[in-house]
This record gives structure tokens, sequence and C-alpha cells, in this order.
């Protein structure tokens, strides 16, 4: 298969799997405000688990123009949460309507996919088993991600099956970044390092700035420590068995 | 091959380095709620950047028990936890929620040290020359750790004499583990990816359920988010090349 066809194929499959998270809502809903809390937990600690195997998984060592390559990840997350307006903004408000509102939540889940679509396109270079396995960690992210962001939409009169539309929608940025950054590094295989390192700086930062801060917000920091540091021992103990 | 005294004593300069780290605080004076916020976050990032270190260390040894070890690791900081919030502790002057933290950084940070004491006593079997590598590594390290505890422990009002004592009290099962790691290399050996786990599982819980709240409850979260990001980067930089 041509590899950027593979990037693409996987890449898709992650972004889909937002869409499955609408489906808890099909057994509940309104979807409890603590299971919202347990969703955005169960996503920070894959998300950190993600960036734990992009740094040890795809650099053995951390290089010095990584960890410029992860300061920059940290300074468009920073940057982009700013200049959108969505730096203090609770992401996670109930029956909240205005358009504006709508408008911000579908923006920053957007910036945040994008940054895990670099994630995905630097580890297909990396090797695509590796590749493979950042993608379906990404996907297994994407679930309680796309449940926490069909619980609001709905909440502001979305119908579910939009809403679950919606959360894949807001992945697209991923399957683009992904393929950007597969084919920019293939063409420059030094930009590499730069890529996983802008990578991990982003990806830790978006968990801290988007996810973690709702967490304790909706449910108790035993429950929400307990489920984040477990998704994140899974992912780390897939990275270090799979080698 | 080193004496028995000489192990004890790279152990405690290993310990005594933790100390160091409470220095940074001594220009801190004014402490609001923003700085105890800021002063967490920085703590948070030490904490998970070592235990980044740490588990990628432990995985090699062995996964199982890397993972077996946090798990305990976990399940001792949750019933430290209960405990202290049964017993309404006391901090010097503290009170409440900020002397539990404070003592529970304080507990974290020490049962973490068991297993660095384990790797300096493991390391001296291994000859001299790689040991006193070793012991420099780790004596760096833990200045950092000493800056993590001040950071909790400083904005409460904790005199930074103070802090930099009890970071020193922090790191003595260094000494005292070394020794025995060292008499009993091959035993040790083979509990070591335990202790790694447990320390890292300690650690990474401490921050989830203690550090970051508090953190995100007196400060700005996109401050915040860059402090927590920034600082674990660097110190898995500082661990990789010192």
């Amino acid at each position: 298969m041509d590899p950027t066809l593979a990037v693409l194929i996987y890449a898709s499959l992650a972004a889909a799997a937002a869409g499955l998270g609408a489906l808890p809502l099909l057994v509940k809903r309104p979807l409890p405000v603590v299971w919202i809390g347990w969703a955005n937990a169960l996503a920070a600690g894959m998300m950190l688990g993600a960036a734990y195997a992009l740094m040890i998984g795809g650099m053995a060592r951390l290089p010095a123009v990584a960890a410029l390559g992860a300061a920059v990840g940290i300074a468009f997350v920073s940057w982009t949460h700013a200049v959108s307006g969505t730096g203090d903004l609770p992401l996670n408000r109930l029956h909240e309507t205005s358009p504006e509102y709508g408008y911000r939540l579908l923006l920053v889940n957007t910036l945040h996919s994008a940054a895990e679509g670099v994630a995905i396109g630097s580890a297909m270079i990396v090797s695509l088993p590796f590749g493979v396995f950042m993608a379906l960690a990404i996907a297994a992210h994407n679930i309680p991600e796309g449940t926490v962001l069909s619980a609001i939409l709905t909440t502001r009169g979305v119908k579910l099956v939009d809403a679950s539309g919606l959360a894949v929608a807001t992945k697209v940025s991923q399957v683009l970044m992904a393929i950007v950054s597969f084919a920019l590094i293939g063409a420059a295989p030094g930009l590499l390092p730069w890529a996983l390192g802008f990578a991990v700086g982003s990806l830790v930062c978006l968990v801290l700035v988007d996810l973690l801060p709702e967490c304790y917000q909706q449910a108790g920091s035993t429950s929400i420590a307990l489920v984040t540091i477990v998704a994140m021992g899974i992912l780390v103990l897939l990275v270090s068995g799979g080698g | 091959m080193p004496g028995l005294l000489a192990v004890f004593g790279y152990g405690l300069i290993t310990a005594l380095a933790t100390g160091l780290g409470a220095l940074p605080f001594a220009v801190v004076r004014r402490v609001s709620a923003q700085t105890v916020a800021y002063a967490n976050a920085l703590a948070s990032g030490l904490m998970l950047g070592a235990s980044f270190g740490l588990v990628a260390e432990g995985t090699v040894l062995g996964n199982w028990q890397t993972v077996i070890g946090a798990v305990i690791g976990v399940t001792f900081i949750l019933v430290t936890q209960i405990l202290l919030k049964r017993h309404n502790v006391e901090f010097g002057r503290i009170r409440g929620a900020g002397a539990r933290r404070m003592v529970l950084m304080l507990v974290v940070m020490t049962v973490h040290s068991f297993a660095e004491g384990v790797a300096v006593g493991v390391s001296f079997g291994g000859g001299m020359s790689l040991a006193v590598v070793i012991v420099v590594a780790i004596a760096v390290h833990n200045v950092p750790e000493g800056l993590a505890i001040t950071a909790v422990l400083r904005p409460q009002g904790t005199s930074v004499l103070a802090c930099a004592g009890w970071s020193i009290v922090s790191s003595l099962p260094q000494p005292i583990m070394a020794v025995p790691a060292f008499l009993l290399v091959e035993a040790f050996q083979s509990i070591l990816p335990y202790g790694i786990g447990f320390a890292a599982g300690a650690m990474v819980f401490m921050v989830l359920v203690e550090l970051l709240p508090e953190a995100y409850g007196q400060g700005r979260r996109p401050r915040v988010a860059v402090l927590v990001s920034a600082t674990l980067l660097a110190m898995m930089l500082f661990q990789q090349y010192l």
C-alpha cells in the first residue's frame, strides 16, 4: 500500500472513532456530569500516555532539537488559545445556547485535533507499526472526547446524530495534519525530531489546558486521578510491551 | 570495592543535595494565592517529568514489575490520604487541606527516595567509576526534587531553611537503603523495577489528586498548562543530559 494512503486510512479511522462517542447518550441522556468528567479523564490519560509513547518510543532520547520543537508546540497551543479567546473559557458548559459559545467550542476542538494529527503523521514516519499504534491510541482517545462533545451539544438542542457528526467533523483537522506532516517530513527528514517534539509539547499542554481543568469541576479529584492514571498506564504498558 | 561507610557517605551526599532545591525560593517573599497555584504547577511538572524518566527506566528492567510497583504506589497514596483526612493533621501553624497536602508531599517524596537509595547501592556493586557517575547524577536529580518540595511547603509559610531541612529529610532513605542494597546487590537488583514503579505511580497520582486541582483552583488555566508542560519537558531534558 502507498504509505500516504495508509496515513489517510488510519487517520480517518481515528477521526471516525469520535462518532462512536455519542453511543453512551443512546443509553442515558442527559449524561450525568460525573460521567462527562470521567470521559474527560479517560481522554486525558490516554493523551498523556500517547505523549509518553512519542517521547520514549519515537525518540529513545529527547534530542535538543526535539526540545525546541516541544517549546514550539507549547507556544502554539497557548497562542491559538489566546487568539481564539478560548484560554480561560470553560469548555464543558451545559445548556449554554449562545451561537458564540457553540462556535468557540467547535473551534477549540478542531485546534485540539490538529496537534494530534501531527502526532499520527510523525509517528508514521518513525515506522508503520508505531504509526498504527499512535493512530489507534488517538482513535481510542477520540471516543471519550466525542462523548464529551456530544453530551454538550445535545444539551444545546443539537440532535444526537448531528452531534456525533460534528464530533467527527472537528477531527477532520487531525486527518489533514497527519497527511501534511507525513508529507512534509517525508520531503525533509530533518524535520522529524522537530515534529515529534512539537507533538509531545502540544499534546501535554492540551491535556492540561483543555481536559484536566474541566474534569476536576465535574467529578471528585480521587476518581479523576484514578481514571487518568489507569488510562495512561495502559498506554505506557502497551508501548513498552510492543517495543 | 568501596567500604560500607563510603557507600553510606555517598548516599548522604545525594541527600544533602536535595536541600539545594530550596534556594531559589529564598527570593520569594510575598506569597499570594496565585503563587501557591503556580508553585504547585511547578512541582507538578517536575514530578511528572521525573516519573516519565523513571517509567522509561523501569519498563526496561521489567514491564509487569513496574506496573505492579505503580499500583502499590497509587494504593499507598490513597490509603495515606484517607488516614490524613481522618486525623485532622497540622503542620506548624497550618491546618486542614493545606497541611494535608504538605504532609502528603513529604511522605511521597520520602518513600520515592527508597528506590533511589537502592539504585545508589546497586550501582556501587558495579565498581567505583560507574558508581561515582551515578552518585553525581542522583545528587543532581535531587535538586529539582527539593525544589518541588519547597514549592509546596514555602507558599504555606514554611521558612526556606526549614524547607531545605525537610528536603534533606525526604532523601535520607537514600543512604539508609544504599547500604543493604550494596551488600545484597543481586536481591535488590530484582526488586528495583518494583521500587521504580512505586515511586513513579505515587508521584503521578500525587500530582493528579492534590497538586493539579489546587493549581487550577487558584491559577489561570493557560498559565498552569504552560508552566506544567514546560517544566515537565525541562525535567526530561535535565535527566537525559546530566
